[in-house]
């Protein structure tokens, strides 16, 4: 008889760069899509005008959000983009809800009140946070039981281990690497490290570097390709008006992202522009049919994760600096500090058993180069082992799969947060229920 | 794949023909009813040897009696405190459900915990560093936490160490404890009492963890190489010791020892010894002060042949000679081998050969046939001698050739010759060697060692060579430094 037990739980992930949500108990999210939303108001011209205008009191704007990537990758006039997350954390609720509502209504296609919720949470969010989605998912979506749990912990769960330390690589708008310790299931607050270097910032880097040796990417939507003869095609740049400029960069970002997902790959070393200099390059074909030929910088953006100095040296990219003003560190030095942090009693196994997460780890040779780093920093008194799954997709979504382990034990049914708990003592007792 | 080749490799009215020929063919292997052909033909187109299926197990083995379905029930668990209902996929056998409680509400089991009531806490927890507040707030932890001191640590407020929020906890446990017990109950199997916490101790351990565990690589290196190098100077003085209580047994053999002619040898022996090998082994000084004085009026010429022969004791396995680390007991040969070896390595593999060769031309072996001490020695001096030929023929090659290139190009830039080997008894050697090159002049190219070996030599000389034929006089040089020795 084995630990687990159905009861038909959903697992949503809200992540900085991507959404991904589906059933327990299985092993890849069924829905995954951006968390971005586009946000059309759809009062067209006059908008401005009446704006202007003293005394209206109801500016029947309505605001329109498209979520998901059908909706997202059609092109709409005046359409912005909105991310639901800034510095990791949920910066607008209204751009949440739509995703919520989009994938149970449209991916999943469920109804809320059936199903017990499991969410996934950065490891460093506010209690006002967590009240708050508490509260929308009680209120508006009626859900029979929810649950909060921590995204190192589901990483960890996900592997089979109890305490770990991990190295979560996320996408997303200036965010985040961070780095926790988990430790019997509960995550050591004092001891996870931040560092505002993700995925995004590993694409907006890549498209300056690109843009600097003067290739034009061109979004989809701004070209049409015809065939004159067979095989070859004529460009014809479409222009549409009133594209906003957001949409523009999203659409543009989309495309950078993809190549910096194929080709990019981590150093084994430290980069050097010297050593570099000789690299062959790597062909890659645009959506509109340019070819471009990649060569060293290619280890120079990922070796950013590991050097983050190296931002200074790319072009447009001189002013990166951090809200909070702090350096930011390499993550091998992010995961001392960490260990560092926890209690001596616990350092050893830590370092034992570091596990890589998100999808910037799924990088080709990230866990190579981060055991091979560690390893020179570490004490020699500990044995340095990096965890990683070989799937890049299980790397991707390993949060995900660890909702799904732990919302279809047989053990975890006593834990979850109920309607009739909430009604009795508020979303407090969030605090109580899910440490 | 057959049929893809066929496609894209045949025409198409070959094709058309070739199936119909092969539809007959087939028509009449297709055997059995109820199977495609592409999977009969798996089996290779045959009936099967044996008949892989028990046509009497297909049928279904007894009629089922119960009726199994399953249902999308709702169930409670123990396990809560409020009465969450939750669905499941249950298995219904006959209408009935299964009864008891949710199956996995036996693993929930938490940590007993111990909690004190207000007039406890007057009696007996008080504590100055501690409020009341802290210490509900941490028993209420420990028992959400089920006694995870880390993670409580971790979340409390204000922060507290892991060994201060222990160490409330334990004794305030202990106390309770023992107040609650009466006076008949044995409390030391308790778990608390039997292995109770000591928080000085913890808090000790835990700072030479930390010590430990920040110790960084260079450290850690350093470390290692001085517990090697003690290593090692314990080992030297280990084997000093040793020997000197080896060495006061020959001293003491030696003023035993009645025959005189024998004794002298090991004398010149140690001083030459010395002298020759620069043995750094405290062991050889301690040994030769004592033995030198007393046959040193006994050696009577400064023999460039010192026979580094052990004492002649009587005994075949000898005590230990002086020597570059001699060994207890030991076979002559072997120690003669290590000892050549020892002496000709550092002068490079390509002399090593040529010293091998020029024993061979004069017919010597290599390795003599009966090692006893002088025969060693012997042997031992000859090679040290053609070393040392060797050598100060190449020195004299290159002055020549400096020679030959400043007459030409007075001007030139000579790169500087390599060292002579130290000899200094053989002083007189040397300086027949260069009185030779520089009265000769540019007459001289060097003498040639042999008759042979003159060819080889043209080789490698840059300058041009006027060749002089002095065949003899090498040899004649050896052979006079024979005699030399031989006479004293």
């Amino acid at each position: 008889m084995h630990g687990g037990d159905e009861v038909s739980a959903i697992v949503f992930d809200l992540g900085s760069h991507s959404c991904r949500s589906g059933y327990a108990g299985e092993d890849q999210p069924k829905s995954v899509f951006p968390s971005a939303v586009g946000s059309a108001e759809s009062l067209g011209a006059n908008t401005d005008k009446e704006a202007k205008k003293p005394g209206q009191a109801e500016v029947a704007k309505v605001r329109k959000l498209y979520a998901g990537v059908q909706a997202l990758g059609y092109r709409r006039d005046h359409m912005e983009v909105l991310p639901a997350m800034k510095g990791g954390l949920v910066a607008d609720w209204d751009v949440v809800e739509s995703l919520w509502d989009h994938a149970f209504r449209d991916r999943l296609l469920i109804d809320p009140k059936e199903h017990p919720m499991l969410i996934a949470e950065p490891s460093f969010n506010t209690q006002q946070h967590r009240e708050k989605m508490v509260e929308l998912m009680f209120e508006r979506y009626d859900v029979p039981a929810l649950f909060l749990a921590k995204n190192a912990v589901l990483t960890s769960f996900a592997s089979g281990r109890a305490t770990s330390l991990v190295v979560d690589c996320g996408g997303g708008s200036v965010i985040l690497g961070s780095v926790a310790a988990v430790h019997d299931g509960y995550v050591l607050q004092k001891a996870v490290v931040r560092s505002p270097i993700g995925g995004e910032v590993l694409t907006d880097c890549l498209q300056r570097t690109l843009e600097a040796k003067g290739i034009i990417i061109r979004p989809r939507f701004s070209f049409k390709r015809k065939e004159i003869r067979l095989g070859e095609y004529e460009l014809i740049p479409l222009d549409p008006p009133n594209t906003t400029d957001s949409y523009y960069a999203y659409a543009q970002r989309a495309i950078v992202a993809d190549i910096k997902e194929s080709i990019c790959r981590v150093p084994d070393s430290a980069f050097d522009d010297s050593s570099y200099a000789n690299i062959p390059t790597t062909p890659y074909e645009l959506p509109d049919g340019q070819i471009i030929e990649v060569g060293a910088d290619r280890f120079k953006i990922s070796d950013i994760l590991f050097n983050p100095t190296i931002i200074q040296t790319i072009p447009g990219m001189e002013n990166f600096s951090t809200e909070a003003g702090t350096t930011f560190y390499g993550l091998p030095q992010m995961v001392i500090e960490s260990i560092n942090k926890c209690d001596v009693d616990l350092r050893r196994e830590l370092f034992n058993s570091v596990m890589l997460a998100g999808g910037t780890a799924a990088m080709h040779q990230m866990k190579e180069r981060l055991e091979k780093d560690l390893m020179e920093e570490a004490p020699p008194a500990a044995r340095v082992k990096v965890l990683a799954s070989g799937n890049a997709l299980e790397r991707r979504f390993s949060v995900w799969i660890g909702g799904s382990i732990l919302a279809s034990m047989g053990s975890f049914q006593q834990m979850w947060f109920s309607k009739a708990e909430y009604e009795e003592h508020g979303p407090t007792y969030v605090q109580r229920k899910c440490p | 794949m057959a049929d893809a080749k066929d496609i894209l490799g045949l025409p198409k009215l070959g094709e058309r023909g070739s199936t119909e020929k092969r539809k007959t063919p087939k028509d009449a292997v297709k055997k059995p009813d109820g199977i495609h052909r592409e999977v009969y033909a798996l089996t290779g187109g045959l009936p099967p040897i044996m008949s892989t299926l028990d046509p009497v197990s297909i049928k279904k083995r007894a009629a089922p009696t119960k009726k199994i379905s399953w249902q999308w029930l709702p169930f409670s668990t123990s396990a809560r405190t409020d009465n969450l209902q939750l669905y499941h996929w249950v298995r219904i056998v006959d209408g009935s459900q299964p009864s008891g409680d949710y199956a996995f509400a036996k693993y929930n089991k938490g940590v007993d915990g111990v909690r004190y009531t207000d007039e406890e806490y007057n009696q007996l927890l008080v504590d100055p560093n501690w409020s009341r507040e802290e210490t509900d707030r941490l028993f209420d932890m420990c028992e959400q936490f089920d006694l995870r001191f880390i993670v409580i640590a971790d979340r409390f407020t204000p922060p507290r160490t892991v060994e201060e929020l222990k160490h409330r906890y334990y004794s305030a446990a202990k106390t309770i404890i023992q107040a609650r017990a009466g006076p008949n109950d044995d409390l030391s199997d308790h778990a608390l009492f039997k292995d109770s916490y000591n928080v000085n101790h913890e808090v000790d351990r835990k700072k030479a963890l930390n010590i430990i565990l920040s110790q960084s690589r260079q450290q850690d290196r350093e470390d290692a190489e001085v517990i090697a190098e003690a290593r090692r100077i314990t080992e030297a003085r280990l084997k000093a010791k040793g020997l000197e209580d080896t060495q006061v047994l020959i001293r003491d053999s030696l003023h035993v020892d009645t025959t005189p002619a024998r004794v002298p040898s090991p004398s010149p022996a140690a001083a030459g010894d010395i002298s020759f090998l620069s043995v750094p082994v405290t062991v050889a000084s301690t040994t030769s002060v004592p033995v030198t004085p007393v046959p040193k009026p006994v050696s009577a010429s400064p023999t460039p042949v010192p026979v580094p022969s052990p004492v002649p004791a009587p005994a075949p396995a000898a005590p230990t000679p002086v020597g570059p680390r001699p060994p207890r007991v030991y076979l002559r040969g072997a120690w003669l081998a290590q000892q050549i070896h020892s002496v000709v390595s550092p002068a490079g593999v390509r002399i090593a050969k040529r010293v091998d060769q020029m024993l061979e031309e004069y017919n010597v072996r290599s390795k003599p046939k009966v090692p006893t001490a002088a025969v060693c020695a012997e042997h031992l001096e000859l090679r040290r001698e053609l070393l040392n030929l060797l050598q100060l023929q190449k020195q004299v090659q290159h002055k020549e050739n400096e020679l030959a290139v400043l007459r030409e190009n007075p001007y030139a830039e000579i790169p500087p010759t390599p060292n002579t080997p130290k000899r200094s008894h053989r002083g007189l050697e040397n300086e027949r060697v260069s009185t030779r090159a520089t009265a000769a002049g540019a007459e001289f190219e060097g003498f040639p060692s042999s008759g042979e070996r003159v060819g080889k030599r043209e080789h490698k000389r840059k300058a041009p060579a006027r060749f002089q034929e002095t065949p003899t006089s090498p040899p004649y040089h050896k052979r006079a430094r024979k005699l030399k020795g031989s006479e004293s």
